[in-house]
């Protein structure tokens, strides 16, 4: 039995649903991630695990009890908002001793465990401030404190990091994920950030039109996407579009300038329109003299520039059909703006969609 | 300094602005502080007024029904329009303008009107005398206006989401309110407390026709008017003004100090120390 179950969970606006016949179930010990874009319904999916708002039609099941009746305080869940939500007119210490105070605790205990969040999110000498008096990432650390400090069932984390500049949110990616392990609970985490959403979760669950388009190890959705649109939404690709032909154990796509060999796709018929996904880490960079032959899964492209990433380039090219960005590590050879290559990639790496789904 | 025609014309504006507000105002003070009363020009100090005006019992119960009649209404139209705001902005929805319109219209009825109808419909319907509960009453339906107009000022601004971060961490509807909405919202319940008790106490067209027999400073001062205007008067009308300045004072200095704002915000937040 999982801890957390969803159980056909939909939510309509007018006539709208923002959220659409959601199951999920999550254990006890899982950190997920729930990753989609911009009015996709993370946000509202978040709100009725917490009870903030009613779901039309579904059931939320926490710690095997059916919670779709109970108002937000009866569920003991604890929620880190994306606007951090801190109580204006009470102090950092306050605002943290706001949860063990409705739990009644006695004050020994509320004493320590405020000191324990202090210590965690190194907040010790902020205590008497109040949120307007706290930088960014301070607000953000005493919001997530808040949500730590009553040791929930559950943490539901709305894009939490979204307002910090990028070192900081990595800083915070890293000191999240520690807590979550130490605690033993289920954290959700809304992002629409993909990078966020790799770094930290077991599972994650690509949400589109209010929907759970795939919920897998998040390793399987960044290596093997389900769907065209976890393969454009996660990680970076470039697209081939073509037509299939079905030859024996493999398959071929005719994209015009280039042929694309992948394994064979039984579900989908020969000659049907499809969208070939290959991630930017997948292609792989050759000088002409050392790959002559151009067939399938290369091409002759020439560097247009290149976008150094620290440890790894990124190379935009330019060949007979358009654009492509490959991205090698800098340990291998390097090459500059200008220089013709060929790039070629793996059968296994080509990942395949009917064409029309890819265009939704 | 340069002779600059536009800053001197801009400080006579300022100056004559200023003198017709409170050249009244202080000429009544000066006529109930001194012998010659009707011109007192240089006043001779005096405070004789001022003492036959706190002998009259009469006027002595008026203050006391003043008092209880402006406190009576504040209470009673603060709490409702403040449940009615909360409503609206809790619970916004399409409808908002249309029960916001309904609810500030009787701003735009003539307030003798009010009156007058008042005691119609308290005498024919409720079976009213006229007394201080159904001026009350009256006062209530007028006042109840402007209250949701300041409280909604204020609380247009306020975080609803605030409430439910309250009741994630596991407060009950009444304790998230009064742990985080009311300390939240308090400068704008009392600014229409204050307001409201101000026009209440002040009133005399509503409470004119409701009141009955009962005396409040106001009507007896419209009363003494029909037998010539008498020094005590100038001191009434002065005891009044001081009442409502302190009030005013107590409200300007909360909002200088940065304590309240009364739906004023000269920065977006407190200030940080
Ligand atoms: N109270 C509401 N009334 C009507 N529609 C709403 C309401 N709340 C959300 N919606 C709609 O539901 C859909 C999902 O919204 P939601 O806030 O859950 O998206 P989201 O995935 O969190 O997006 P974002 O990444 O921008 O925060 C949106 O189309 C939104 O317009
Ligand atoms: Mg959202």
């Amino acid at each position: 039995m999982s801890y957390i179950s969803l159980d056909g969970v939909s939510k309509q606006y007018g006539a709208a649903w923002a959220v659409d016949r959601v199951a999920m179930a999550i254990e006890k010990t899982e950190f997920v991630s729930l990753l989609g874009p911009s009015g996709s319904g993370k946000t509202t999916l978040l709100r009725i695990i917490a009870g903030l708002e009613k779901p039309t039609n579904g059931r939320v099941l926490i710690g095997g009890e059916d919670v779709t009746d109970l108002p937000p305080h009866k569920r003991g869940v604890a929620m880190v908002f994306q606007e951090f939500l801190l109580f204006p007119h009470r102090t950092v210490r306050e605002n943290l001793a706001f949860p063990l105070r409705m739990l009644k605790l006695p004050k020994t205990e509320m004493d320590e465990r405020i000191d324990w969040v202090l210590g965690i999110l190194s907040l010790r000498g902020l205590e008497g401030r109040y949120p307007n008096q706290l930088s960014g990432g301070q607000q953000q650390r005493v919001a997530l404190g808040r949500g730590l400090v009553g040791r929930p069932k559950a943490l539901l984390l709305d894009e939490p990091l979204a307002n910090l500049d990028r070192e900081l949110r990595q800083e915070m990616e890293v000191e999240i994920r520690k807590h979550q392990t130490a605690l033993g609970i289920p954290f959700i985490y809304v992002t629409h950030n993909q990078e966020e959403a790799l770094s930290m979760s077991d599972r994650i669950a690509v949400v589109r039109n209010g929907r759970i388009e795939d919920f897998a190890p998040r390793a399987e959705i960044y290596d093997r996407p389900k769907t065209a649109f976890i393969a454009q939404f996660v990680g970076r690709s470039n697209r081939f579009v073509g037509v299939l032909k079905r030859e024996g154990a493999t398959a071929a796509i005719d994209a015009g300038a280039v042929a694309l060999a992948t394994a064979d796709r039984p579900g989908l018929k020969d000659g049907a329109p499809v969208a070939a996904y290959v991630k930017n880490e997948k292609i792989r960079l050759r000088t002409p003299e050392t790959l002559h032959a151009v067939g399938a899964n290369a091409l002759a492209a020439t560097v247009k520039h290149v976008i150094l990433r620290g440890p790894y380039a990124e190379y935009v090219l330019t060949w007979a059909a358009g654009e492509m960005i490959a991205s090698r590590p800098r340990a291998e050879v390097e090459f500059s703006a200008g220089d013709a290559v060929v790039a070629h990639w793996d059968p296994a790496d080509v990942d395949v969609f009917p064409e029309k789904e890819a265009a939704a | 300094m340069r002779f600059r025609p536009g800053k001197i014309a801009l400080i006579a504006t300022v100056v004559v602005s200023y003198l017709f507000l409170y050249l009244p105002i202080v000429h009544i003070g000066l006529a109930s502080l001194s012998r010659n009363s009707s011109f007192p020009y240089p006043p001779h100090w005096s405070f004789a007024t001022m003492s036959r005006l706190l002998g009259n019992s009469l006027y002595q119960t008026a203050l006391g029904n003043s008092l209880l009649l402006g406190v009576l209404v504040a209470t009673l139209s603060t709490a409702l329009a403040g449940a009615a705001t909360i409503g609206l902005m809790r619970h916004a929805g399409r409808k908002t303008t249309l029960f916001l319109a309904l609810f500030i219209a009787p701003l735009f009825v003539a307030e003798v009107l009010l009156g007058i109808s008042s005691l119609i419909f308290s005498g024919l319907f409720l079976g009213l005398q006229g007394n201080l509960g159904s001026a009350v009453l009256a006062n209530v339906v007028h006042c109840f206006s402007y209250a949701l107009l300041i409280m909604a000022t204020q609380l247009y601004r306020y975080d609803w989401r605030l409430d439910d971060a309250a009741m994630v961490f596991g407060a009950t509807p009444a304790r998230t309110f009064f742990e985080v909405t009311l300390p939240l919202i308090w400068p704008g319940l009392l600014g229409a407390f204050i307001v409201t008790f101000i026009m209440a106490f002040n009133n005399l067209e509503i409470s004119f026709y409701l009141l009955g027999a009962t005396p409040t400073l106001p009507s007896v001062a419209w009363g003494a008017l029909r037998y010539g205007v008498k020094p005590e008067l100038y001191a009434l009308a002065t005891c009044v003004n001081l009442v409502v300045l302190c009030v005013l004072a107590v409200m300007f200095v909360l909002m200088r100090t940065g304590l309240a704002t009364f739906g004023h915000r000269p920065e977006r937040e407190r200030a940080a120390v």
